[in-house]
């Protein structure tokens, strides 16, 4: 027994000191960064597949598009593109581009890698993730500096579509015989970053382009990314100090995060992106009137939604659904006209005796059957907000008389009931764009809608409104800043008369920085961009203004 | 008949003079006792009621979440459900397991060929792996959690039953019974069922707490319904509010402890039978083999290892 | 001897047969799942997707629309060979690529911790029988059962709070230190060794009461045998009566169980994985399911089933070895 014990102590004694890990600093000028949640990183540089199946920041820090929009300023910054003219009748659109651009091998970026970019995504479906050739005809350059997009019909959110797309060069993919399968393993780019320095399964780094085209950009040497798996290992990893920037959610995190270390520990979340909703479906019982969805919407508590379920992180959604974000298209003086948002009980009820169901003796509304009125409010299984929001808008309903419960169902079978108009009350989000113009497509468009059982990529609820058509079609056809504001006020007036979605709080945008090594970060005192890099293209900002804190020594390679 | 009841008496007995049985029953009597009347004596355990995160104070005995629910509350009503689903799944995991098992092991030839091949596939299934999967196709709650648990837990208690049998098959009490004309139906549940009451009750210990195990880490993986309030999703919850980050570790402990308390409790009265089998040498042999083959602790709590 | 193989390659008939009910219930499962791994993908976007993206998910992953039947085919064709497809979750990264870099840290951790587990807690358990009443015998097991009964993952992230991010005593993460590159150098080895040890003692803590537990009813029993007595008797030493008599006949059972839990080694330890951030197999399950990546789940679900059948079928051979009646 005594041996036992003697080996015991040998091997807790050889243990002990190899057990913590000799700290290490990353290199002064290497940016630590915590994007993507994954368990080991997996080599994909193409920027042409869809939806985030390449590493970040391949679109946007790698590949650049011609222009970016930020919605912090309410802005398009030029980027490869210099700026654009609208021709006749807006079916055509150029785009002029930037001098002096060179992708990282040195070769020279002309207007022929851009037709060459659009006309892949004409022969490879695959990579048409905005659809562009449902409004193309055709593109061709004109000179080395100018693009010419024909349309097929006028399309004026078009520009925005094409202004976004990242642009690959034409000698390195053009001899790409499988271009839907290609990993791009060491990219050809103009973007701030290109150069694969390091790729593990734990851990990989992008080096800064040699030749890029921004004078004094970028700052930083390179980016690396650890391979985190969840949000409680991504916050202790900036906690720590490990990571020097992050846009991961973080449950009380003025006391986790920046009351550990005020002067350095920062984070922004501003509400420039879009808004969540509740999506009522217009086909199941009394849902299809309007009084009854504004009833619904006066009976939910927004207060204590963000409160309990968003951590006050954000703030209520107003009844124009449009964010902080879409400050300039959005018509304040209407807000106040019919504020269905707001809290307000007695309204609820007043609405619902109006539109035909009446309390019962047991406390429930009934419908014009006679039967109480009973309701489904589906969630996603793990989506911890919704579920938390979710619990709280149905204690809210059943306030009124409403017998509402909810159910969470996995991701995929949610989504799968959603799309084909097979449930009666759903949390959910909404298209967002540089302008509201998609948000009200999904919203009330005819465009939209399908019919209950059909595959409906948006308006899930199933509504359309003949006015809103006619406006919507005006839109597209008005490059004009004064006619496509009066426009969009109409259309908030109809999402407002109408109440198709019931918006219930804005959806933040989660970003954190540790200073202590880098400055630059974008922040309330200086919001040139939001500070999570979850806002793809936007981030370029970003990723081309922060610069280490001391001048970075050249290492002698 | 008779004799499998003046057996069952024999081993009561035995339990109730045994000190680790009464310090294991009287834990689980005690949870299963809160869990019974617990939920009517507390306040509502979903209702937000205080600020977030508070540390434990007269006013909340355990502290509050990050939403400002009560964490005692959430820790008694919690135990109800949790408690339900592990001890159904552990009696239906024995009830198919004995009736596969028996009639296999008894029945012999085709039938128990069907049977163990049935047995053996849900045996090499990967039970985590399967559950996983299955729990995220069925719509989250305690009703699919429990017949994941089941689905994949049978299997073990199947093949142990039916080696049980094998070696009960030849005992004189069965001769005798089939001598005086009983069917295998009869000789299986009067005769053989019996014999093997005792196993069967550790079993049926073993497989509730691999239910409870199995079902608080599907839970914390979000795998369950969040929106009811059992032991799993209390640490759901707890690290969804990241509490050992921000210091709330009265959110995170209590609950984590009852689980333990129980899981203890249950494996207290399986050492008690163990002690009142082996020593007793009046059947040695039986319980020699019993022994070997109760689940071996690797495979036989694949909560360990397939949650690991 | 005859007997022997028969007997062994009976067992490998039967093997087989139970894995191709494995590989066929790997085909059904994912595809009775809602939704498809496209629609899925674009979900996640929360509206950052224009609705197009949708199609062109669908154009990407080349959804099958064939039947049900001609897929179960070339499933099988292709399982047979080791071709699972293309991971949708990875894309465009072919299954089998994913798979096996998990494969080889889920080994290192999980193989350790059972290979430790095991080998301590057998050795615990025959100590315990052979001293019974001894401290080890009296103590042990009941603390051992409680630090079995908490959940495990809440140790382990109880662990890594207070050891690692509280004292700083254990690394929080990855199974190497990012600073350094793979390779056979003492000093990646030295960081693979401290990345470990936290994980896997944290494993090896809820699964020792087990095997000791198991090992020393096992050895009771034994040592109350005949020739037990008959050894002492002829005067062995008791060290050696205890391990080549006592022992040998008594670990049979934990054997058994050492193979399965070895088998069952690569389902992953997937808690591990979260807590620890260990790159292991078991984060890809989780994922794969989101994801409704069929091949992936497919591929995972295989490796695992064919390893506990290989591990069965280990432990039938161990078992004629060590216990030459069941040839009979």
């Amino acid at each position: 027994m005594t041996r036992i014990l003697l080996v015991g102590a040998l091997v807790a004694a050889i243990l002990t000191p190899a057990c913590a890990e000799p700290a290490m600093e990353p290199e002064p000028g290497v940016l630590v960064v915590s994007r993507e949640q994954v368990g080991s990183w997996v080599r994909n540089f193409n920027p042409l597949l869809a939806g985030g199946l390449a590493r970040w920041p391949t679109r946007g820090g790698i590949y650049e598009p011609l222009m970016v929009h930020n919605p912090a300023q309410g802005a398009w910054t030029p980027w490869l593109a210099t700026g654009f003219t609208w021709g006749e009748d807006v079916t055509s659109l150029s785009f002029s581009l930037r001098e002096g651009v060179r992708w990282s091998d040195g070769e020279a970026f002309t207007a022929d890698d851009v037709v060459f970019t659009f006309d892949l995504m004409k022969k490879v479906p695959a990579f048409d993730t905005q659809g562009h050739w449902r409004y193309l005809r055709s593109v061709s350059a004109p000179d080395p500096q100018t693009v010419q997009f024909a349309f097929a019909r006028p399309f004026v959110p078009g520009m925005e579509k094409i202004a976004h797309q990242v642009i690959v060069p034409r000698h390195v993919w053009e001899s790409v015989e499988e271009p839907v399968s290609w990993t791009n393993p060491d990219p050809v780019a103009t973007g701030p970053f290109t150069e694969v320095r390091r790729f593990d399964h734990q851990v990989w780094e992008l080096g800064k382009n040699p030749n890029y085209w921004m004078d004094g950009a970028p700052k930083i040497e390179a980016l690396r990314f650890p391979a985190i798996p969840s949000n409680e290992q991504a916050t202790i990893a900036l906690m720590h100090g490990e990571v020097d920037w992050a846009g991961n959610f973080i449950p009380a995190i003025d006391r986790i995060f920046a009351g550990r270390n005020p002067e350095h520990h920062r984070y922004w979340f501003p509400n420039f992106g879009g808004a969540i909703f509740l999506y009522p479906n217009h086909t199941v019982g009394p849902l299809k009137d309007a009084r009854v969805r504004k009833a619904l919407s006066r009976a939910i508590d927004r207060d204590k939604v963000v409160q309990v379920a968003m951590y006050d992180y954000t703030s209520p959604a107003d009844v124009s659904g449009l964010s902080d974000g879409y400050a300039q298209w959005r018509d304040e003086a209407a807000l106040t006209e019919d504020p269905w948002t707001d809290f307000d009980p007695a309204e609820a009820a007043r609405l619902l005796d109006e539109a035909g169901l009446p309390l019962g003796e047991d406390g429930l509304r009934r419908g014009t059957d006679g039967q109480p009125v009973t309701l489904e409010l589906s969630c996603i299984t793990g989506w911890s907000d919704w579920v938390r929001a979710a619990q709280v808008i149905a204690r809210n309903l059943q306030g009124v008389g409403l017998d509402v419960s909810v159910k969470s169902y996995d991701f995929g079978a949610w989504f799968d009931q959603l799309q084909r108009g097979e449930f009666a009350l759903s949390i959910g989000w909404a298209s967002y764009g540089p302008t509201p113009y998609g948000f009200w497509v999904g919203a009330m468009s005819s465009g939209s809608m399908f019919p209950i059982g059909e595959v409906a990529p948006q308006n899930w609820h199933r509504f359309s409104d003949p006015e809103a058509d006619t406006l919507l079609a005006a839109f597209e056809r008005t490059a004009d800043p004064a006619e496509q504001e009066r426009i969009a006020h109409a259309l908030q007036a109809r999402f407002q008369a109408t109440a198709p979605l019931l918006p219930l709080f804005l959806d933040p945008s989660w970003g954190e920085a540790n200073t202590t090594r880098f400055t630059g970060f974008p922040s309330a005192e200086n919001p040139y961009s939001r500070l999570s890099p979850n806002h793809e293209l936007e981030f370029l900002h970003v990723l081309t203004r922060i610069a280490p804190r001391e001048p970075v020594v050249a290492e002698g390679n | 008949m008779s004799r499998g009841r003046s057996e069952g008496r024999r081993w009561l007995d035995a339990l109730l003079g045994n000190r680790k049985s009464m310090v294991g029953l009287a834990i689980v009597g005690a949870f299963v006792l809160m869990s019974l009347v617990g939920p009517s004596l507390v306040q509502d355990a979903s209702a937000f009621v205080a600020t977030p995160h508070q540390p434990p104070s007269a006013a909340h005995w355990f502290g509050t979440t990050g939403q400002g629910q009560d964490v005692f509350a959430q820790t008694v009503v919690g135990a109800r459900l949790t408690l339900a689903v592990g001890f159904t799944c552990g009696f239906l995991v024995i009830g198919i397991g004995s009736v596969i098992g028996a009639t296999a092991g008894y029945v012999g030839g085709r039938v128990d060929e069907g049977l163990s091949l049935l047995t053996n596939v849900f045996l090499v299934l990967p039970g985590l792996p399967l559950m996983v999967v299955v729990a995220a196709w069925l719509p989250a709650g305690p009703g699919t959690l429990l017949a994941v648990l089941t689905l994949t837990g049978w299997a073990w208690n199947a093949r142990v039953l039916r080696a049980q049998t094998l070696s009960l098959r030849g005992k004189d009490f069965v001769a005798a019974a089939q001598v005086s004309g009983d069917g295998p139906l009869r000789i299986v549940m009067a005769e053989i069922l019996p014999n093997m009451l005792s196993l069967m009750v550790s079993s049926f210990i073993g497989a509730t707490v691999y239910a409870i195990g199995a079902q608080v880490g599907l839970e914390f993986l979000g795998l369950g319904d969040i929106g009811a309030v059992t032991w799993g999703t209390n640490l759901y919850w707890a690290s969804n509010d990241s509490a050992l980050l921000t210091g709330a570790w009265w959110t995170f402990v209590p609950t984590g402890a009852c689980i333990a308390l129980v899981g203890f409790g249950l494996t207290l009265i399986n050492f008690a039978i163990d002690e009142i089998a082996n020593p007793a040498l009046q059947s040695e042999t039986i319980w020699r083999k019993q022994l070997s083959v109760t689940p071996p602790p690797g495979a036989a709590t694949p909560v360990e290892v397939g949650l690991a | 001897m005859g007997g022997t193989a028969r007997y062994l390659l009976g067992r490998l008939g039967f093997y087989l047969l139970a894995a191709w009910v494995a590989l066929s219930l790997n085909f059904l499962i994912p595809r009775m799942m809602p939704g498809d791994p496209a629609t899925v993908m674009f979900a996640r976007f929360q509206g950052q997707l224009s609705p197009e993206a949708m199609d062109a998910l669908r154009e990407t992953f080349g959804l099958s629309d064939a039947s049900w039947w001609s897929q179960y085919w070339t499933y099988l064709r292709h399982a047979l060979v080791g071709d699972f497809g293309t991971s949708v979750a990875y894309f465009p990264e072919p299954v089998t690529g994913v798979l096996l870099r998990g494969l080889f840290w889920t080994v290192v951790l999980a193989g350790s911790a059972v290979v430790v587990a095991f080998a301590a807690g057998t050795l615990l358990g025959t100590l315990a029988a052979w001293r019974r009443g001894g401290w080890l015998d009296s103590v042990l097991p009941p603390v051992l059962a409680l630090l079995g009964a908490f959940p495990y993952f809440w140790l382990a992230m109880l662990a890594l709070f207070v050891l690692g991010f509280g004292m700083g005593l254990f690394p929080l993460r990855h199974a190497y230190s990012d600073q350094l590159t793979p390779g056979l150098s003492p000093e990646f080895l030295a960081s693979v060794f401290r990345h470990t040890l936290l994980p896997a003692l944290t494993l090896v803590a809820v699964s020792l009461g087990g095997w000791m537990l198991a090992m020393r009813n096992t050895m009771i029993g034994v040592l109350g045998s005949d020739f037990i007595e008959y050894a002492h008797a002829r005067g062995l030493a008791p060290r050696r009566v205890m391990l080549a008599y006592a022992a040998r006949n008594a670990i049979l059972p934990n054997v058994t169980g050492f193979g399965m839990a070895l088998g069952f080694v690569l389902g992953g330890a997937l808690l591990t994985e979260i807590i620890f951030s260990y790159p292991v197999q078991g984060y890809l399950l989780i994922q794969s399911v989101r994801a409704q990546d069929y091949p992936l789940m497919q591929g995972l679900f295989l490796t695992i089933s064919l390893a506990v059948l290989a591990a069965n079928w280990f432990v039938d051979c161990a078992t004629v070895a060590l216990d030459p009646r069941t040839r009979r």
